[in-house]
């Protein structure tokens, strides 16, 4: 997924190591160092959960395309040793032979299947699913 | 040359008068300008002003005559600063910018604060969707935005609209993104009726668009950089989108109920809300967003990461907009 935490993370680090122009300070700052701020607490939550997250999406889209025989869908296997971004270049071939299958889906009129695929899809945003805290007005 | 400097040597020859520059300071104004206030002395007279400028990157890339011409039209018919110079080549400014007249003393809202309008919440979406529903009923021809952009036919607001932000999502993606390619797909195959009308838009109408004045009165509506023509159930269709609603699943744009929002709309625009056409406009909604939030991604990896601005909406607004997809998209085939 793009981008990915230690981009977040460098970048973060990088837009408060590049000296601020006179005209930006003030509002224009707190509100730059608010969303850093932001993007840190989401990036506290990428790290406890992401992997798992994306483990489990590979796992659910990996048992979808195998239960679907009739479509001779090939399930993409992970071709490097687990590692964040071994296990997104995986999640990135899985979706692509998902999106293949819920097109030859849709071209056979597959009810089925198709409700199968969307509920994967609801599950799958549900992972990867980013919480954010309502923050006062 | 400091911008400051800029500023006054581009004013003093526009209004054949020296000018100062005073206050000069960049504000968060939208993600796709740089966007400063400053106060420009000429004479005995002090003038406050907001100053667009294109970024070397941005969120959206769009064009700065469309965003003029759009205060244009407004001003005087919705509560709108008065635009007062466009300059396409950039002038003494060194890239393209406009400016605008500043209003004081307003709030705008960030879209993830709760409850934003507090009390005042059910007056500002009357007033809201009031407004919404008036630019709906004015007649492009002869504005000056109607006279600057294409009108397409009105069975073809939606062909023109979606090929548009899904060549955006085929362009900018970098990682697959299935449910939103889904979404694509089944707009495509269940179009929605014609336009009833031809409209202006807005492009980008939710209320983190908007600056009120705390006690209930919006003073402007602003971020015009989307606008274009079409049909003006899209601008309802973004309005409701649940990204918007400050955490608050009972109100749109976290002001008032959807079923009362439609009526504001309907009285004020003359227009009729088809429930069915609603639904696509909002499913295309929440593809366009993740257009935007696609493109944004791009942008902020081809900057270095250096704009948390891009990253957020890269990153937790495209989540959540899979989120919001997938949901329509189960609604929408339960419906279709």
């Amino acid at each position: 997924m793009t981008p990915t935490l230690p981009e977040i993370l460098r970048g973060n680090f990088m837009s408060l190591a590049i000296p601020a122009t006179p005209d930006m300070a003030g509002q224009f700052m707190t509100a730059r160092v608010s969303v850093i701020a932001l993007l840190n607490l989401l990036g506290a939550q990428e790290a406890e959960r992401g992997t798992a997250g994306a483990v489990r999406e590979n796992r659910m889209i990996s048992d979808l395309l195998g239960s679907a025989p009739a479509y001779a869908v090939v399930v993409p296997e992970p071709r490097d040793a687990p590692s964040p971004a071994a296990i997104d270049a995986h999640n990135a071939a899985l979706r692509r032979a998902l999106i293949a299958l819920h097109e030859a889906v849709e071209q056979r009129g597959d009810d089925a299947t198709e409700a199968r695929i969307l509920a994967l899809y609801a599950a799958m945003a549900e992972g990867r699913k980013l919480i954010l805290p309502p923050l006062p007005g | 040359m400091s911008l400051d400097a800029q500023l006054a040597a581009y004013l003093t020859r526009r209004w054949q008068a020296p000018v100062e520059i005073e206050g000069l300071s960049r504000i968060p104004g939208g993600a796709s300008r740089e966007t400063y206030r400053f106060d420009a002395l000429v004479g005995d007279t002090r003038r406050p002003l907001i100053l667009r400028r294109d970024p070397a990157g941005s969120l959206i890339d769009t064009d700065r005559r469309t965003e003029f011409e759009a205060y244009r039209t407004a001003h005087g018919r919705l509560p709108v600063p008065e635009p007062i110079a466009l300059e396409i080549d950039g002038a003494e400014l060194d890239r393209p910018f406009f400016l605008m007249q500043r209003i004081d003393g307003g709030i705008v809202t960030s879209p993830f604060a709760a409850q934003p309008f507090g009390a005042h919440a059910p007056a500002i979406g009357i007033a809201f969707f009031h407004a919404l529903g008036t630019l709906a009923a004015l007649n492009p021809a002869g504005t000056p935005l109607g006279s600057l952009l294409p009108a397409p036919a009105p069975d073809q607001c939606w062909r023109v609209a979606l090929d548009h932000w899904a060549a955006a999502i085929l362009r900018d993606e970098a990682h697959p993104q299935p449910i939103v390619r889904a979404a694509i797909r089944r707009l495509y195959r269940h179009p929605p009726p014609p336009a009833q009308a031809v409209r202006i838009l807005h492009g980008d109408y939710r209320s983190g668009n908007l600056m009120h004045d705390g006690a209930g009165q919006i003073l402007a509506i602003l971020d015009w950089e989307l606008a274009h023509l079409g049909d003006p159930l899209e601008d309802l269709g973004w309005a409701f989108d649940p990204l918007w609603n400050h955490f608050d699943p009972g109100t749109v744009c976290g002001m008032i109920p959807q079923a009362q929002a439609i009526a504001l709309w309907e009285a004020a625009s003359g227009l009729r809300v088809d429930p069915a056409a609603l639904r696509w406009w909002q499913l295309f909604n929440a593809v366009k967003g993740q257009a935007i939030w696609t493109g944004a991604a791009r942008e902020y990896r081809g900057q270095g990461c250096i704009d948390p601005i891009l990253g957020i909406s890269a990153w937790y607004t495209a989540r959540r907009h899979d989120e919001i997809l997938a949901d329509q998209l189960q609604r929408f085939g339960d419906a279709a």
